[in-house]
Order: C-alpha cells, then structure tokens, then sequence
C-alpha cells in the first residue's frame, strides 16, 4: 500500500538576510519569477496543496514553468524543505525523514545516470549501497532491464547510449528499488517529439507493467492527458484544478485551465451573458449566441442570477462546425491563415478583432466550399450545443462550479 | 542534501581551511602588520608607523629594481606573447608536418625549474661571451639583462604557445568559413576574425606573462644573482637581499615594507590588464 | 592550394632548425657532463667531448655519491609526493564542500583563495618561515602542509571550477539511492573528476619539484637539501666546485623531467592548459 498524502504544504524560498551594512542597506530584493508572491519572508513557490494520492494511481503535476509542480515533486522526494504542512507516506509524517529512507525512486528530466557506472552497475548502485547480496541484485537487475528492453546495453558506460536508451536505464534505475512510490520529473522533455511520442506509450505500457503509485511531473499537457489517472494543474505555486484528464477537458475550472489545456488552445473571446428568465444569452457587438438549455439550468443552479454579467467566453476549436453562409445564428468571420495539418485543417478567423481557430475535417472543408478556403475568405461557423463554457471576467473562474 | 553535508565541515573544510589560515592567511596579515615595525624576529616587534614605507620608497635600489623589472616585464611580454601566436598560428596551420613534434619540443624547457634553467644559460651565456671577446655576466649588465629575457622567452613561449593554440583551435570553423566567403586575406583574417575570438586567451597569457615578469626570483637569483653591484637585481631578489642580505636591524621591516608594496603592485597591475583585455572580449 | 604547400614545406625546415636550437642548451651540459672538470672552462663549453677530455661516468658517480645529490633528490621526491597527494585529497574535498554548500563563509574563503594566488611570495617569506619553524613544519617529512596551505588556492580554484559543471542532479540521485555525503563524493564525485585530479597534480608538481624559496627557507639547508638547493649552493661556489659533477646532476635534474614529459605528455599538456584557461 503506498498511498500519499499532501496536506497544506507551502514552499517559500527565504529572503538572503543580509547584515545591516554601516551604510544602512536594506535586504536585497529577492528575484521576481513570474508571478509568485513575494511576502516578508520570502518568495512563495508552493502554497495550499492538498491531494491524496492512491494506491497504484498515476498522478500527473501540470503547468508552465516556474508554477511549483518540481519544487513539489522534489518536497516529495526529500530533495527540498517543506516550510509548512505535512506529507505523509502510508500515513507516516515524513516531512523530517531522509529521502533514502522514504522508499521513493525518482526519474530525473537529465536522467543523471552515473557516467563512471557501466548500466548494470548505475541499476545495482542503490542495493549495493544497502549491502544486498550480489545473487539477488544481479537477481533483480536482469529482471529490470529485461522489462526494459536493455539487456544487451548492461555493460556499456552512459555515454555510448542514446537518449531514449538512457531514459530506459533511468527507468529500471527506479525499478529495481522496487519502491513505494514512483516519482519523475518531466522525463521525456530531453527527447526528440517522435522518440517523446513513442516513449509515451512505452511509459503507459510500462505502468501496467510496474503497477506502483507514479507522481509524474510535465508542462506539455499532452502527456499529461494521456498519461494520468487524475491531473493536477498548477500555475505561480497554487493548485487551479485536480481531476480526471476527462472532468478537466470538459469543465475546466478557470480561465488558465481551460486555455492550457487542449490543443490547439480555446477560443477566447469577451461577451456579455444576459438573462431572460430562465434561459440565458451571450451577446458579442457582431453575434449573439443562444445558450443550451442543459447549461442554463446549470448555470441557474450556480447561482448566475444578475441580468447582466460580463465574461469571458471560450469554445473549444474542434467543437465548431461549419454552416452555411448566412444561417440563423451562424458567426462570420474572415480567413486570415489555414494551417493543413493532414487529415483536419486549422483554420484562423477574425471576427471582429477577435481570432478564432476552427479545426476542421479536410474532408468537409473542401465539401463546404468546393475548393479550399483562401485567405480574405468569409468562413461561416456556429458553435456546437454545450460548447461554450463561461468565465467571470474578473475572477476568471468558471461560472459553473462543479 | 545540502543540509546533511553541511555537517561534514571538519572532514572537508577543516583540513584545507586551517592549513590555509596558516600557511597563507595568518603570514599574510602578520606581515602586513610587521610592514609597520623595526624587528628582528618575529617575536618582539617595534611599532614605527610608516617609516619603513618612506625608507623603501627612498632606497635608490628600490627604485632601480622597479624601473628595471618594469622594463623587463614590458619587454618579455611583448617578445613571448607574439613570438608563441606567431607559432601558434604556425602550428594550427592544416598540413603542417612534424607540428605535433615541434610543440613538444619547444613546450620541454617549461618543465625545467629556475634555479637549473638559470645555470644552464649561465654557461651557455658565458660560452658565447667567451667566444665574442665581450666580459662575463658576472661584470656584464646588459649581457645580463638580455640574458635573463632570452632565457624567460625559450621558458615561457613553449606555454604560451600551447595556450594559443587551444584557443585557436576553440574558435568556431564557421567563422573562419565565413571569412573565407567573404573574400578575406589571411592578413586581414587573422587581425578582423581570429585576434578578436583570441581575446580571453590573449587575456589569460598576458596575465600570465606579466605576472611571471613581476614575481621573477629564481631564473634572476641562478643567472645573474643581480650581478654586477645589483644592476641586474629584479624585485623580488631586491626584496629577498633587503631581508637576508643586508646587516642592520632596522632591513627587516624595511624589507616587509618592500614587500607589501611589491604585493599591492602585482595585483594592481593584473586587476588594470584583466579589465582593459577583459572589455575587448568578443561574446560568443 | 600550391602556395600553401610551399609555405608549410619551408615552416617545416624552419622548425625543424628551430627545434634543434631550441634543445641545443641540453644537449650542451649533456655534452660537458662527460668531460673532466678542467676541460669545461667559458671558453670551451661548445667544444665536444674528445678521448682526451672525456672523464666517462665519473662525474655521474662523483655526483650521486660525494656531492649529495642522491640525497637531494630523495628528499625532492617525498616533499613532492607527500605534498601533491595531501593537496590533490585536501582541496577536492573542500572545493566540493565550498560549492554545494556556499554559504556567507564559503564564499569568503572561495575569493581569499582567488586572492592567494596573485599574492607574490616575498610578502608572505619571511612570516611564513618563521611560523613554520615555530610550528615544527620544517623537515621534509612535514613541509607538506606548509605545501596545503600556500597551495591551496589554486587547487581549489581549478577543483571548484570543475565541480560547478557537475549536474546537481546526479547527486540527487545519489543522496536518494542512499548515500550519505562521504559517499556521494567517493562513489559518484571523485570518478567523475579524475581529469582535473590529473591537471591539478601536474600543475602542483610541477611547482613544488622545482621550488627553490620555500624549501630553503623553511628548511635546516645543512641538514636538507633539495635539489634546486643543492644546485643553487654549488653555483654560489663557495671554494672550489667541481664543474663535472655539477653538469652530471643538472642532467640528472633534467632527466627524468624529459622522461616522464615524453611519456605522459598529452595529460601535462592539456592539464596545463586548462590550468590557464580556468584562470
């Protein structure tokens, strides 16, 4: 059983206290990484993270750069000091325990296999060091690296290996620990995107293999999607939503969930939600959209009773579909690129300042037209029913709470 | 793991920390401080202000060492510094047979110590003379200072040498392709192209040179010993003979005043030249 | 293409005269070591060696057995070995501490031994030799930590250099396979930075074979002679000195530097120069 527990946990980097210089120096300013909080004591790179980890789950920490999801990964570890709250490891409190004895094997982004160790040795490093019994280790490594795909590369050094290899040898580095918990941070980013692509289903594979509890950490939201059982989104050190790839595609909590997950990214756009009783509707200066029944009981039940309330609206590219030109309700907008990317073609359209991307099958593109839209062109579209998802224009969030 | 190894400070540090307290930190300020006094141990020093200071600085010796080791360095750094990126650039030349043997050769004379190397161009220097009909260097000043450069140059070039080439050889075939393209002479891709991406190695081996030049004792001490009558006597031999070769109780902290203005000199001189070379670097 | 061909045929007989020249002074004493200690006057030191003049290996011998010269090099060697080692041990360890932990001190120390290495010797001589004496650090068998403490600076300088190019990550990785600090630096540290032990031991070897200072200050020179002391003392020619013996042990001197450059050249090389380039 390994099931991990995260409770109130914060990270704040200490301001450098500095002597009082003769000349009456204040303390130096700490570094602004985007847009972390800065309070007296220091720079906030983590604060308020709850979650619960279950046994055998695979759970993926997601969000651009600087947002907190390794400095988390590495609070897990032991790497970092955890400033507040309490993490525990089948209910122990391990804040104050030693990464060794944590019984957690971590997959670095670098992979950091020991250049001096052969394969075999990097894999065996950890159960030497325990002063485990040379049958059992040698025991254990063949098993790894048969897992893996490696055993012809036991006796060769790190750097007469391939990046896909070494990340294999990463991996059974972290197998033959056989621990409680598996931890990796943004192991495919040092790869090419075809090896990335092909290592993602190994890794998907891998976990069933393996069948342990994994806290994985990327910002390419891709793998995150396809990898994890729950995703957690993370931006500037504060969790924005945990859930199911599926809950988190579909009803994004906020306006930074909805725009970073997905590709290619929502349309985005500022309206006016109006209602009328019962149902509602979203005006924009040059259309006005009605608003699907299903969501405006749901909206009715969230509590969005102004007759008037400012948001931002977002509709997914691929749930817009094309119309006839002039149709009751249909937008028009004008062709200002058309990216072919195979089988769907993206499709730019100004409307009125604003840009919408429209992905849109090749097949009824050419259907709808006759020929290929070119650029200047008018495109008529709609957005499909239920679509259309709607945020508070100040506090971002979802009108809808779940 | 930063916090666990901070607990090992007495395995890591404390070797190393107390060996350098004593082997250069406490001689160091103690000799700052007996710059100030008239003393003929250690042990019981006399606080006289900067008079020390002023006897240095109104020694006609002194001031002859300094003008004399100034000279001296000018001259070996100019001399070593275009001599080894004359050969350097000799040296990276594509097709050039034998290079490889060439370098070893001339970088041997680096390894032989001071005092040898000051020995043997004693003989070597003595036989020439011998032969010309001209005095010795024990009565021949300037047989003596021209001495001393050919012999820092036939120790020194080898060296430098070896780092010009490295940095020659680090700077990015594309531009030299690029150069090329264009149309350039080799004169001309040598000062717009190769000079400019030398500049930290320039940088490293003037440093080196004139710091070399500065601190010069033992080639100086074998060759010449600053014969005849301390003409030929560098700084740090003038030092060196204040504090031992001279009766008198009150040299010793005249020569500890030579001494600390000796030190403020080197590294006043290596701080200007880091920084005029330091500014023409090219950003990769 | 033609032109440059030519240009490199004649840069090559230019060398190659030039190489010659440039050994010649060697060759010279390895000349007159041969010859009996009359014949090697000013004036006859370009004159080879002749049936008459040649005193076979007596100066060799004379050397080695009467003039000390054995004894200077043995005394050369344990100085050199035991101070290369403590150095090359000492400072990896403290570089290492000195860069992962970098705290107010660290930093201090980091700059104080920058410092250290542009400071001229002549400040510290006089104070250093004294505090030797009164430490007892003054035999051949404990000078070494006088070696420590001057040469520090630049052995840390050039270990901290590289360790700052060493991944954190891969100690990462080693602290969670379950290493304690000590470890980490033996299994994962050390092996990975044995090119800088290489240049760091060449560059101190180097130093210390050849210092004439240091030794001769701190040490009872009636009692212990390196060899540049040695040299040094007969070159002061305080009576008569024997020419013979004193080109056999210049030769000897330069010997077995020349061996083991040739042998191990490309390591002495390349430490050199990435000596000079960290800098």
């Amino acid at each position: 059983m390994a099931e991990i527990v995260l409770k109130n946990i914060k990270k704040i980097y200490p301001n450098e206290k500095t002597k009082k210089h003769r000349f009456g120096k204040k303390a130096k300013e700490p570094e602004k990484k985007s847009n972390l909080q800065v309070t007296d004591e220091g720079v906030v790179a983590v604060q308020d993270f709850n979650l619960t980890v279950h046994d055998r789950e695979f759970v993926v920490l997601v969000g651009p750069s600087g947002c907190g999801k390794s400095t988390t990964l590495r609070m897990i570890a032991g790497l970092e000091d955890i400033s507040s709250g309490d993490l525990l490891i089948d209910g122990k409190r391990v804040n104050d325990v030693a990464p060794k004895d944590r019984d957690i094997a971590m997959v670095f982004q670098s992979y950091a296999l020991y250049p001096n160790m052969t394969v075999y040795e990097n894999m065996a490093f950890t159960l030497k060091l325990k002063k485990v019994d040379p049958k059992v280790i040698d025991e254990k490594v063949r098993s790894a690296a048969e897992t893996l795909g490696i055993t012809q590369y036991l006796d060769r050094k790190p750097k007469a290996l391939s990046g896909g290899q070494r990340q294999r040898v990463a991996i059974g580095r972290a197998i033959v620990r056989d621990p409680k918990v598996f931890l990796m941070d943004e192991p495919l980013s040092n790869l090419d995107a075809k090896l990335r692509n092909q290592m993602r289903a190994e890794l998907i594979k891998l976990r069933h293999k393996v069948n342990g509890t994994f806290i994985y950490v990327t910002h390419d939201q891709t793998e995150a999607m396809t990898l994890g059982d729950r995703i957690v989104v993370m931006r500037d050190g504060f969790v924005q939503q945990i859930g199911t790839p599926q809950e988190v595609f579909n009803h994004p909590s906020n306006l930074f969930v909805a725009g970073f997950i997905g590709m290619p990214q929502m349309n985005f756009f500022p309206a006016t939600l109006v209602r009328d009783g019962a149902s509602y509707q979203l005006k924009t200066p040059k259309f006005t959209v009605d608003i699907a029944p299903d969501t405006c009981k749901k909206l009715a039940a969230s509590g969005v009773d102004a007759a008037e309330t400012d948001v931002t609206a977002g509709a997914r590219p691929e749930q817009i579909e094309l119309v006839a030109p002039g149709e009751k309700g249909a937008i028009c907008g004008k062709v200002v690129v058309s990216e072919l990317m195979g089988a769907t073609v993206h499709v730019h359209a100004d409307v009125n300042g604003s840009e919408f991307v429209l992905v849109i099958n090749t097949v009824d593109f050419d259907k709808s037209k006759g020929s290929s839209f070119g650029i200047g062109d008018d495109v008529w579209f709609k957005f499909e029913p239920d679509a259309v998802h709607l945020f508070d224009k100040e506090t971002e969030k979802n009108l809808i709470q779940a | 793991m930063v916090k666990s190894l901070r607990k090992w400070w007495p395995l890591f540090l404390l070797p190393t920390a107390l060996s350098f307290a004593f082997g250069f930190v406490i001689p160091f300020v103690e000799g700052l401080y007996l710059s100030f006094c008239r003393f003929i141990s250690i042990s019981n020093p006399k606080f006289v202000g900067i008079s020390n200071y002023v006897a240095a600085l109104a020694d006609p010796q002194f001031a002859h060492s300094f003008w004399l080791t100034a000279l001296f360095t000018i001259v070996i750094t100019v001399l070593i510094n275009v001599i080894a990126l004359a050969i350097a650039l000799c040296f990276t030349r594509k097709g050039l047979k034998g290079s490889n043997g060439f370098r070893t050769v001339f970088f041997m004379p680096n390894l032989i110590g001071g005092i040898v190397l000051g020995y043997i161009w004693q003989i070597l220097i003595n036989g020439v003379l011998t032969i010309v009909g001209q005095q010795l260097l024990a009565l021949n000043t300037v047989a003596g200072f021209w001495g001393l450069v050919i012999l820092m140059l036939w120790q020194q070039v080898g060296y430098m040498m070896i780092i010009y080439i490295a940095g020659l050889q680090s700077i990015p075939s594309d531009y030299l392709e690029a150069a090329k393209v264009d149309g350039a002479t080799a004169w001309q891709t040598l000062w717009k192209v190769k000079i400019p991406n030398l500049m930290p190695t320039i940088t490293i081996c003037l440093f080196l040179t004139i710091t070399n030049g500065f601190k010069l004792f033992d080639q100086n001490l074998a060759l010449t010993g600053g014969a005849p009558d301390h003409s030929t006597e560098l700084l740090a031999l003038n030092i060196y003979n204040t504090f031992y070769a001279r009766a008198g109780a009150k040299w010793m902290g005249i020569g500890q005043a030579k001494a600390v203005i000796f030190c403020i000199l080197v590294i006043c001189i290596s701080m200007i030249q880091l920084r005029a070379t330091q500014s023409k670097e090219v950003q990769q | 293409m033609q032109r440059e061909k030519i240009t490199n045929r004649i840069l090559t007989v230019v060398f190659t005269v030039l190489s010659l020249a440039w050994i010649y002074p060697m060759v010279m004493i390895l000349v007159n070591s041969f010859k009996q200690n009359t014949a090697i006057t000013t004036g006859t030191a370009f004159n080879p060696v002749t049936a008459e003049t040649s005193a076979g290996i007596a100066n060799y011998i004379s050397a080695l057995t009467k003039q000390g010269f054995a004894a200077a090099f043995g005394y050369t060697l344990v100085i050199t070995l035991t101070s290369v080692a403590l150095i090359l041990v000492c400072c990896s360890m403290c570089a290492w501490y000195v860069v992962r932990v970098n705290n107010k001190f660290c930093k201090a120390l980091y700059y104080l031994f920058v410092f250290s290495m542009v400071v001229p010797f002549q400040m510290l001589m006089f104070t250093l030799s004294s505090l030797a004496d009164s430490m007892g650090l003054n035999t051949p068998y404990n000078i070494c930590f006088i070696y420590l403490g001057f040469g520090a600076g630049l052995a840390v300088f050039m270990f901290a250099g590289f360790v700052k190019t060493i991944p954190l990550e891969i100690e990462e990785a080693a602290t969670i396979d379950g290493c304690s600090p000590v470890q980490t630096f033996f299994h994962v540290v050390l092996p990975i930075m044995k090119p800088t032990y290489i240049s760091v031991g060449i560059l101190e070897t180097m130093w210390v074979w050849n210092d004439y200072l240091l030794p001769y200050l701190v040490l009872d020179s009636t009692k212990y002679k390196t060899i540049p002391i040695l040299i040094q003392y007969f070159r002061g020619g305080y009576g008569h000195v024997e020419l013979g013996p004193m080109m056999a042990c210049i030769m000897m001197t330069i010997l077995p530097i020349i061996i083991v450059y040739l042998l191990c050249q490309r390591f002495i090389i390349s430490g050199v120069v990435s000596g000079a380039v960290k800098g």
